[in-house]
């Protein structure tokens, strides 16, 4: 499959103060792509900068092999957008805006914009200023989704919205992909990605951590054991086992948390020796992957699991 | 130390305010009050001093006018009350703006309540409004000692303290009906229609005789009754305190209906005053055919409807009352300008031409159809910084319309609202002429309506251009700062004697005086021409700049 989107070495900076540096990946086309990261790790600024509100400093972006600054207004005809922060004129009505937008992308299929209407629950009669938050979201996503785009460039979409329309915003996009169309969505939602993208990037400090597939960015060969023993252990005994990353004892002593890679036989060996009440083993989520990609960063843990919570 | 309350933060954002407002309209009162004295030469020049100021009695009890506080208490009349419209645009944001940015509800989850939130910032108001009437006191007080020892410094700062209370009233109007209103401009709006109602009925007693039961309505009536400067007049303590009144009860109220709404809600109004709610079709509801929805152009002209339908009004509506004015005032005025050699040269520098002709009087109030054209662009070329500002440009440039086209569609728009303003009026201005029976020249009088239009856009491209670089606040304080400098050029220079070489550094200098000498060809094509530069330049910006929140 050819690359939809190819960043190259992007390079923005604003002043000062650090924007993204040297930021490279490639969507394919016909993929749900994740871009994960905390707040201010510079999703949303790559993204302008793929939609041509930003300049980059360095890099090149190319989107359907055009470039991405010079032939913007081409582009655009390909790409339906969803901004982080949705600003738009708050004395027209939803319906407004939706026909605004319809004309400026030279017209939209009215029985497929009713359709996503319908299927968000969206009252296109209020004004936008009336709008609660989840609303003003299914507004930008049916503005998105309403031209059926080849590519669709959401930041953030699920911001604000319920559960349902949460499942409802999945299978919109399961949609798309099905119908050969390509999804790019930045978020800190970790559950969100792993469910609804192929491949995803974790960006830090406007650098790119990695990128790669789901199951592969999973698989790597760590997991978490959990044993709760009928009586207190010392967390000492297991420490430095084969294949032992970390332990974490719970308050009351009976419990402990083991990061794992590799073989698990002298752990198992071990707590043969005390009275084991459970012994649980699981994969780790991407939560846990996103996570460790901040470990030794203080800052960076805190608001990550602040927002994943 | 700022940040330490919230009336000390609000009182951090009026800071610009205070120097600007309170500098600003002290430096008015130092160029009328540096000018008098060559109005008073000589015996003949204060008599038409005198007798001119009667035949205006529309703008100001002309009271002792031949001294320096009466004439400056007269000069300025109600167009002083324009220092209203800082405390209307903050009365009418207070409380509304922040409910409408939804910040109100962070700050109603700080351990303090309601009223005394409303009260610190209503304090804040205050302290700013006073500080702008020490800052007006004194430097009335100083230019005045330059002139005439007779301006004492008590009178002063009573001068200034009574336009600050009846600029107050306005904030606590604004304040009270944004408390019925959804959106703060709501309110500012109808505060500024109460505020030229109120000014109105002031003035009908002026012009009309047995009316002034009806100007008693206005709370404009008990700032007039003040004229601190004016000697042996002195201040009225009974309206000074109906206007202390006014503001109590107008703010208690506000805040009292504060402290029992819903926030982001409004007072529910009597069914009979409500409007009719509509229930939208499904096919109402995504109007795929709304002419104003198909481009971005018609989409600006539709924003700006509503604004420009305002500014014609206005700028319409003074064209011909003027007319009136002057058709009223003909004979009077001939015959004072005969008697008077100084009020002749007076007008003549102002109006620029033979003061026999009808002409003559008219174009020296002409010359406030461009500023005020000009105004209405700042107004607007700050919007399109607004917008960038706010991101209501992100989802627009996502779609396929190049940069170049979303620029020049708003300013196109402006254009055509610049357009439509200078139609009417010169519609307006004909109709009055014909009506009113005051004889002018028809091409001079489409050339002094229409020729504004250059002006306007030159404004509003250079305000397009400063908005690739600048924030809108910034940018609209450097484009308002240009206007009054301009206004201050064009219309203190002439009575200063200042040397032509400073007045061309006027944009409203190329104005000219087209009702006397016909269209200034060259001039206007210059004008434009540099409009055009400013324009080019702004587009160059504009297309390769980063589009930041």
């Amino acid at each position: 499959m050819a690359a939809i989107i190819e960043a190259e070495a992007l390079t923005k900076r604003y002043g000062g103060k650090r924007g993204i540096a040297g930021v490279s990946f490639q969507v394919e086309e016909g993929e749900v792509f994740g871009f994960l990261g905390p707040n201010g790790a510079g999703k949303t600024t790559t993204i302008r900068v793929l939609m041509a509100l930003l300049k980059a400093d360095a890099g090149t972006a190319r989107i359907a092999g055009m470039d991405a600054w010079q032939q913007s207004v081409e582009i655009k005809k390909l790409i339906g957008y969803l901004p982080g922060e949705l600003a738009l004129d708050p004395h027209l009505t939803g319906g407004q805006i939706l026909e605004y937008f319809g004309h400026l992308r030279g017209g939209v299929d009215q029985t497929y914009l009713k359709q996503l209407i319908g299927r968000l629950n969206l009252d296109p009669s209020r004004k936008f200023r009336q709008y609660s938050t989840g609303d003003k979201r299914k507004l930008g996503l049916i503005q998105a989704f309403m031209h059926r785009p080849r590519l669709l460039v959401l930041d953030e979409p699920t911001n604000g919205l319920d559960p349902l329309n949460q499942q409802e915003f999945e299978h919109m996009v399961q949609e798309m992909r099905d119908d050969g169309r390509t999804v790019f969505l930045s978020s800190h939602i970790l559950t969100e990605v792993e469910q609804t993208c192929s491949r995803v990037a974790i960006i830090r400090e406007g650098q790119i951590a990695r990128v790669g597939g789901v199951a592969e960015v999973k698989d790597i060969k760590r997991y978490e054991i959990a044993i709760t023993f009928a009586t207190a252990v010392p967390a000492d005994a297991f420490r430095t086992l084969t294949g032992v990353e970390r332990v974490d004892a719970l308050p009351d002593g009976h419990t402990l948390r083991l990061a794992m890679q590799g073989v698990a036989d002298e752990v198992i060996k071990v707590a043969a020796r005390y009275p084991v009440v459970t012994l649980t083993s699981h994969e780790p989520s991407l939560e846990d992957i996103f996570l460790r990609y901040y470990e030794g960063d203080g800052q960076a843990v805190k608001e990550a699991s602040h927002v994943v919570s | 130390m700022w940040f330490r309350s919230v009336f000390l933060k609000t009182l951090r954002d009026f800071r610009v305010a205070i120097l600007g407002w309170g500098v600003g309209m002290g430096l008015l009162m130092y160029a009328v009050l540096s000018a008098f004295p060559s109005l008073v030469e000589t015996p003949q020049a204060r008599a038409s001093l005198v007798s001119l100021s009667a035949s205006f009695t529309w703008i100001a009890e002309p009271i002792k006018v031949d001294t320096p506080g009466g004439y400056l208490t007269f000069k300025y009349g109600f167009t002083i009350l324009v220092m209203a419209l800082w405390p209307l645009l903050v009365g009418s944001r207070m409380l509304r703006g922040e409910e409408e940015r939804g910040s109100m509800d962070a700050l109603l989850s700080l351990p303090r309540g309601r009223v005394r939130l409303a009260l610190e910032k209503m304090a804040a108001m205050w302290v700013a409004l006073l500080a702008m009437a020490l800052l007006i006191g004194f430097l009335t007080f100083g230019s005045g000692r330059s002139v005439t020892p007779s301006i004492d410094l008590g009178d002063a700062l009573l001068f200034g303290l009574n336009l600050s209370l009846i600029c107050g009233v306005f904030g606590s109007i604004a304040l009270f009906i944004s408390q019925f209103t959804q959106e703060r401009r709501t309110a500012a709006g109808i505060t500024g229609g109460l505020l030229l109602l109120f000014i109105v009925l002031d003035m009908l007693h002026r012009v009309i005789s047995g009316t002034e039961w009806i100007s008693r309505f206005s709370p404009v009536y008990y700032y007039n009754l003040s004229k601190p400067l004016v000697p042996g007049y002195g201040t009225n303590a009974g309206a000074l305190l109906v206007l202390v009144a006014l503001n109590v009860i107008l703010s208690g109220a506000a805040i009292a209906i504060f402290a029992r709404r819903d926030v982001g809600g409004v007072v529910a109004m009597p069914r009979w005053l409500r409007l009719p709610e509509r229930a939208l079709s499904p096919e109402r509801a995504l109007p795929a055919e709304a002419w104003s929805l198909r481009s971005i152009y018609r989409r600006s002209l539709a924003q700006i409807a509503v604004p420009t339908f305002w500014w014609t009004f206005g700028l319409a509506a003074f064209a011909g009352w003027m007319i009136v004015v002057i058709k009223q005032t003909e004979a009077t005025l001939a015959t004072l300008t005969e008697s008077s050699p100084i009020l002749k040269d007076l007008i003549t520098k102002v109006g620029g031409g033979d003061v026999t002709t009808n002409a003559t009087f008219l174009s020296a109030f002409y010359v406030l159809l461009p500023v005020l054209l000009m105004a209405f662009a700042v107004t607007q070329a700050s919007r399109w910084a607004a917008d960038e500002e706010d991101g209501l440009q992100e989802l627009i440039l996502a779609t396929p319309q190049p940069r170049l086209r979303v620029l020049l569609a708003r300013f196109g728009a402006v254009a055509t609202a610049t357009g439509i303003i200078s139609v009417v009026t010169l519609i307006v201005a004909a109709l009055s002429s014909a009506v009113s029976g005051l004889k002018l020249d028809g091409g001079n009088l489409a050339a002094a309506t229409l020729s504004i239009i250059p002006l306007g856009l030159l404004m509003a491209a250079v305000g397009y251009l400063l908005s690739g670089w600048l924030r809108a606040a910034v940018e609209t304080g450097i484009l308002s700062f240009l206007l009054v400098i301009w206004f201050f050029i064009t219309f203190v220079g002439p009575e200063l004697n200042w040397p032509a070489a400073t007045l061309r550094l006027s944009a409203l200098y190329y104005y000219g005086t087209p009702l006397l000498h016909g269209l200034p060809v060259g001039d206007m094509l210059a004008i434009l021409a540099v409009a055009i530069v400013a324009l080019v330049l702004a587009s160059v910006r504009f297309v390769r700049k980063d589009i930041g929140r």
